[in-house]
């Protein structure tokens, strides 16, 4: 047998996958249309499992073009609260299953340069762990501070645990692979974050477990 | 934010059957009660060609030929989606790689799957919102008035809709361009560029360049671009542009076969690829190339006979007069009522049969592509009648020659790069000088017919001049001096007259016909200005 580019197989491969998992999701919602009241509860963790399975796939995808410099965003200028709106949208099918209150908060007037898809995919996935993890409700704001436009996404439930708190806008270490997290969402999120830069300033996160209803906070600047 | 798709008329374009029960549910819900379904990207086309939607939704990756980017393309070219229509492209990937293909035709949104019901929504609503509030600028761009466009556009920014604020900048900057403004334009792309390093700004700031004649500048900045952007297919498209301006055809060749390889799917690109190559006596890249777009061609509305007839041409280069042949029989078969088509075929034929020594052969051959040529002659692309005024020297028809590369010379006078074509066939296979003369006749039987006309102006047969215009326009519709008289003289007439609607129409028309042919700012301006004040009189 010729010998194999295993990057360009995953590649593909992972593309295949996801074609799959779009798929299986239009199935997911077929089926769910055939509950018209209440929907039984194991739609709720297949709908979280599909959107954690393809936001990872998209992460992974991208991670990989980054790496082989094959990558660059597509800056625009976006309103704060059309992306809020865009992240609300995405999630809504999770949200509409369970009794998790997703809030929004923004200025009507705030504008950042950002390259949206990207962002979007980057808070969609916060918020979807979110859910996971908080009591009852998760805020999403977008606000000025300074030369930063700031996305923070504050919850209710447990708080991050130790070794994912930082506030020194340096990646999680991918080291811990005893239990089985890579943590890949934080990882993207930073390096998207890093990629938006404006003259010397650079975009960064940070997480900490200061959020206004006692659980976890996670900040996102853009510069 | 819900919106009501009641009275909206929807396409989905998605090969994938669950994903359309999906969004068939997802549309009815939001109210959409006409909702067409196609499952490839043919049968897309032909329910455009039935019915005008509203919105189009299309997926990217569609099973067998066409992608979702040549639907766009073909519906574009075939001007089959309204001005106002919404087209969003729906993708399992980021949209990165999407735009990778797209040289003119940007969908107005992309989408990524899994899409809920909300995503859509919201979508939707906002293209729609965004194609309202810029409908009065588009409307004058599709009719081709730039002037007005950007005068829309200008009002619209004085509105400030932060929102709308940097699409509109570039629309603004983009019509600035168009209408040849330069400095102008320059002075647009530096204030955004100012605010915020952004690609389009710097890919904008670099055409401007380019049209200012500053190659070097030019490509400068488009290869800085690529370095930082390596799949901003728009930049290679204009590198390739710079390079070629400044005569360079080689460096030209390498940038395109780079871009080409990064969006092989792309047919016009591969298009250019094949004549640049077939040009430059790169035999093997434009081989590859020419059977890539023959390829393409297949499912594409932008198949074209040249394409067979540059393949086989390539053969006959190569030395296999028999491959190229072979070719020719596929172009008969594949464009049997196509004239253009049987006379490039001809053509080929005729040199073919020549090159094997088969002398019979080819006068026959050339026999069929003259008759041909009385029929159709002047409907068919000028570098093909160039070719044919060659085929006829070669022939021996010299009178024939002497009219087809007349009227060459005289409908294109203005075209610089076309010029230089006619001038390069007859120093190689007619004479050195008789271009030269050739042109300077043309040259002198303009300034007759422009002198002849402003005389009878100044004496004040206006009636007269507009005839003399008018029939010039006719036999030259390309000429830069006779279309600016033209207008000169109606907007005269226009000031010594009672207000007339036409009048104001047809000098309109022939302002958008100078732009369009690329004529300068600073010879259109005024007249626009003056065309303006006109037609504001009319309205009070």
């Amino acid at each position: 047998m010729a010998a194999i580019n295993f990057s360009e197989l995953l590649v593909s491969s992972v593309d295949d996958i996801k074609n799959s998992l779009a798929t299986l999701h239009a199935l997911i919602s077929q089926l769910k249309n055939n509950y018209p009241d209440k929907k039984p509860p194991e739609f709720k963790q297949l709908e979280f499992e599909t959107n954690r399975m393809n936001n990872s796939l998209m992460q992974l995808l991208t991670l990989h073009k980054i790496d082989l410099s094959h990558f660059s965003l597509t800056i625009d200028e976006h309103s704060a609260a059309d992306i809020l709106e865009d992240v609300a949208a995405q999630q809504s099918s999770l949200l509409s299953l369970g009794s998790i209150q997703l809030l929004t908060q923004s200025q009507s007037d705030l504008f950042c340069y950002c390259d949206a898809t990207h962002i979007i995919n980057a808070l969609c996935t916060l918020v979807n762990n979110a859910q996971h993890y908080c009591l009852s409700k998760v805020l999403l704001s977008a606000s000025q501070e300074g030369d930063y436009v700031v996305f923070c996404l504050e919850d209710d439930g447990t708080g991050y645990p130790e070794d994912l708190l930082r506030s020194d806008q340096k990646v999680p270490g991918l080291e811990d692979t005893t239990t089985g997290n890579t943590h890949l969402g934080l990882v993207y999120v930073e390096t998207i974050a890093q990629l938006h830069v404006k003259a010397d300033q650079k975009g960064f996160i940070t997480t900490d477990n200061n959020s206004q209803f006692g659980g976890a906070r996670f900040k996102l600047y853009l510069p | 934010m819900a919106i009501n798709l009641t009275s909206k008329k929807i396409l989905i374009i998605e090969d994938n059957a669950s994903m359309r029960e999906t969004m068939i549910h997802i549309l009815g819900s939001l109210g959409g009660r006409f909702l067409i379904t196609a499952e490839s990207g043919i049968n897309a086309i032909t329910a455009m060609k039935i019915d005008k939607f509203d919105i189009v939704l299309c997926d990217y990756n569609l099973l067998g030929k066409k992608t979702g980017q040549q639907v766009l393309d073909d519906a574009r070219f075939l001007k089959l989606l309204p001005v106002n229509a919404i087209f969003i492209m729906v993708t399992g990937e980021t949209r990165q790689e999407l735009v990778l293909s797209a040289i003119d035709n940007k969908p107005d949104d992309y989408l990524i799957k899994p899409i809920s019901k909300d995503q859509l929504s919201t979508r939707i609503e906002r293209c729609t919102a965004r194609k309202q509030y810029l409908a009065c600028v588009e409307n004058e761009m599709d009719s081709g008035n730039f002037y007005q466009a950007l005068h829309h556009c200008k009002r619209l920014l004085e509105s400030d809709d932060k929102k709308m604020r940097l699409h509109l900048l570039k629309i603004q900057a983009e019509l600035t361009i168009k209408i040849g403004d330069f400095k102008a334009a320059e002075q647009l792309y530096e204030n955004i560029l100012y605010e915020r390093e952004l690609p389009w700004a710097r890919l904008g700031l670099g055409t401007v360049a380019f049209f200012l004649g500053d190659y070097d500048q030019a490509i400068e900045t488009f290869k800085d671009l690529i370095v930082q952007h390596p799949s901003m297919m728009e930049a290679y498209d204009w590198l390739v542009k710079a390079h070629e301006a400044q005569g360079n055809d080689d460096n030209a060749l390498s940038s395109l076969n780079s871009a080409v390889n990064l969006s092989p799917m792309s047919i016009l690109r591969q298009k250019k690829l094949a004549m640049l190559a077939d040009k430059t006596d790169n035999l093997a890249i434009a081989h590859k190339a020419y059977s890539a777009v023959i390829k393409l061609g297949k499912n594409s509305a932008q198949k074209s006979p040249a394409d067979f007839a540059g393949l086989a041409n390539v053969y006959l280069k190569s030395n296999a007069p028999n491959e190229a042949l072979k070719i020719l029989n596929q172009l008969n078969l594949r464009f049997q009522n196509d004239p253009e088509a049987r006379l490039r075929s001809a053509l080929l034929e005729s040199e073919i049969h020549l090159t094997n020594g088969n002398k019979e052969l080819a006068q026959l051959a050339f026999g069929k592509a003259s008759v041909l040529n009385e029929q159709f002659s002047k409907n068919l692309p000028k570098e093909l009648r160039l070719n044919m005024a060659k085929t006829l020297y070669l022939n021996g028809d010299k009178m024939a020659c002497d009219e087809m590369l007349n009227d060459l010379v005289t409908t294109n006078i203005d075209n610089k790069l076309f010029v230089k074509d006619i001038v390069n066939m007859c120093d190689t296979f007619i004479g050195q000088n008789y271009a030269m003369l050739l042109i300077k006749q043309v040259r002198k039987e303009l300034a007759d017919i422009n002198n002849n006309g402003v005389n009878l102006f100044l004496e004040g047969d206006i009636k007269g001049a507009l005839d003399v215009f008018e029939k010039a326009i006719a036999k030259r519709p390309n000429n830069h001096t006779v279309i600016l008289n033209m207008v000169k003289i109606i907007i005269h007439d226009l000031k010594s007259s009672k207000p007339d609607p036409d009048k104001i129409i047809k000098a309109q028309a022939y302002i958008n016909k100078a732009i369009e042919i690329g004529m300068p700012h600073t010879q259109i301006s005024r007249l626009q200005t003056e065309l303006d004040s006109f037609q504001n009189a009319t309205l009070q």
